[in-house]
């Protein structure tokens, strides 16, 4: 079960542009989600996806254009505050392959400074299709239980706001049916996700939709 | 303020214990060091020099062991988080100072095992004698804390870099090579019992350890952001 969110954050942005040099990734891309709605990002390969997810959780900075993070009370979230705020899965981002399941996630509570116990830890593996007692490092992991663990460590803090980045790549039957009835719940939860796919079943998911082009 | 020394703690432990599951680091500075002593000790060993140069040569002989050793090993600390493309979610999931902290942690942890490793057998195989030996302690702990400052910001400037390798030491020995001068003076008159110069160059050694501390806390955040 997903607790519910007290307050939901929703998320705008406004003639966005990300170039390397000369070269331009995309240039005046504009929308929001709002709590309880997912924004799906598509595009084809190379389009920016992945790029605009990096931007619009703060990893990265536009070249042009500016994103806002505002609470149900009207209040915006300053930049330096967004990570409090937002778990990630994409496929750029690694966990610790030296560390086994239990130590990711045991790493990652005490970095975000969380009070989530091992038991709750060891829930949250078994919810992702996980075994907490596994003691293998995650570097014997196959491609899709590392997939499941990068969920477990995006879920761990509970929150507000979800950026997916194809996150159902690598998954078996099984655990795509398991993460469409999650996300489902987070909805539910008045969760604001954001989710970069060009699978044609997650993007069903969405309520808004950015489309990139190449 | 506890909080954030246990966030800093989470981060060191963290790369302590995938240190020790693949031992890279340790074994480059257990190698570059042993096999740089073993080398300084066949070919000079404990009486080939004048016992009136001995104090000096021998502490030129030791900083560089360490020196190197130090380099050789010290890079990997953000180099690996790219590679391995963890450092996307450290930067979601710590402040940029917890991040800074924590590595600085982890060096200054691998500085304290080459140093407790290789000090000790460098003066045995060497027969260099210290006079002062709790200064001469000091020195080291204030020279080891310099290095491991001055690596960790050098090592975070060069993970974004993409000549990695040679940028490390292109940028280490302009910043380190003052240090390692007044680290020489300081253990030479740590061997001969010269307080004088030793407070000197103590005091310059926990200068800079103090300004590339205060500079790297200041910098860090612009280098680890994008």
């Amino acid at each position: 079960m997903v607790s519910a969110v007290i307050t939901g954050i929703s998320i705008s942005f406004s003639d966005l542009a990300k170039r390397y040099d000369l070269r331009v990734i995309f240039r005046s891309v504009s929308g929001e989600v709002l709590p309880g709605e997912v924004l799906v990002i598509n595009g084809p390969n190379g389009s920016g996806k992945s790029t605009l997810m990096a931007i619009l959780c703060g990893l990265l900075r536009p070249s042009r254009g500016e994103v806002r993070y505002r609470r149900q009370d009207g209040s915006i979230v300053p930049r330096d505050r967004w990570r409090r705020h937002l778990g990630v899965v994409a496929p750029a981002m690694a966990v610790y392959e030296e560390l086994t399941a239990l130590e990711n996630l045991g790493f990652f509570v005490r970095v975000r400074g969380l009070s989530v116990g091992l038991e709750q830890q060891r829930r949250l593996l078994e919810r992702v299709g996980l075994d907490p007692d596994r003691t293998t490092p995650v570097r014997g992991y196959s491609t899709g239980m590392a997939q499941r663990l990068k969920i477990a460590q995006a879920l761990l803090h509970s929150p507000e706001v979800l950026f997916l980045d194809e996150p159902g790549s690598n998954l078996d039957p099984a655990g795509q049916d398991w993460l469409e009835g999650h996300v489902a719940e987070l909805i539910e939860a008045g969760r604001t996700i954001v989710l970069a796919t060009n699978d044609r079943r997650e993007m069903g998911w969405g309520s808004r939709r950015v489309a990139l082009a190449g | 303020m506890w909080r954030w020394l246990a966030e800093v703690a989470a981060v060191a432990v963290k790369d302590l214990r995938a240190e020790f599951r693949t031992r890279v680091a340790i074994n480059s500075l257990a190698l570059f060091a042993l096999t740089t002593l073993a080398a300084v000790s066949y070919t000079i060993g404990p009486y080939r020099l004048a016992d009136e140069d001995r104090p000096f040569l021998l502490s030129v002989l030791l900083w560089i062991v360490v020196f190197f050793a130090a380099l050789a090993g010290l890079d990997r600390s953000f180099v690996k988080e790219e590679e391995s493309h963890t450092a996307p979610l450290l930067r979601l999931a710590a402040a940029p100072t917890v991040v800074w902290a924590g590595k600085l942690l982890y060096n200054l942890c691998l500085i304290v095992i080459l140093m407790a490793m290789l000090v000790p057998l460098f003066c045995i195989l060497m027969g260099f004698k210290i006079v002062m030996v709790w200064h001469f302690v000091g020195l080291l702990a204030a020279g080891g804390f310099a290095l491991a400052v001055t690596t960790t910001i050098v090592a975070a400037i060069i993970a974004q870099a993409m000549t990695r390798g040679a940028l490390f030491s292109v940028l280490s020995l302009p910043l380190l090579l003052p240090l390692l001068i007044f680290l020489i003076q300081g253990t030479t008159a740590a061997s001969t019992g010269d307080l004088e110069i030793f407070a000197e160059s103590l005091r310059a050694v926990l200068s800079m350890a103090g300004i590339m501390t205060v500079v790297s806390a200041w910098l860090f955040p612009v280098v680890w952001s994008d």
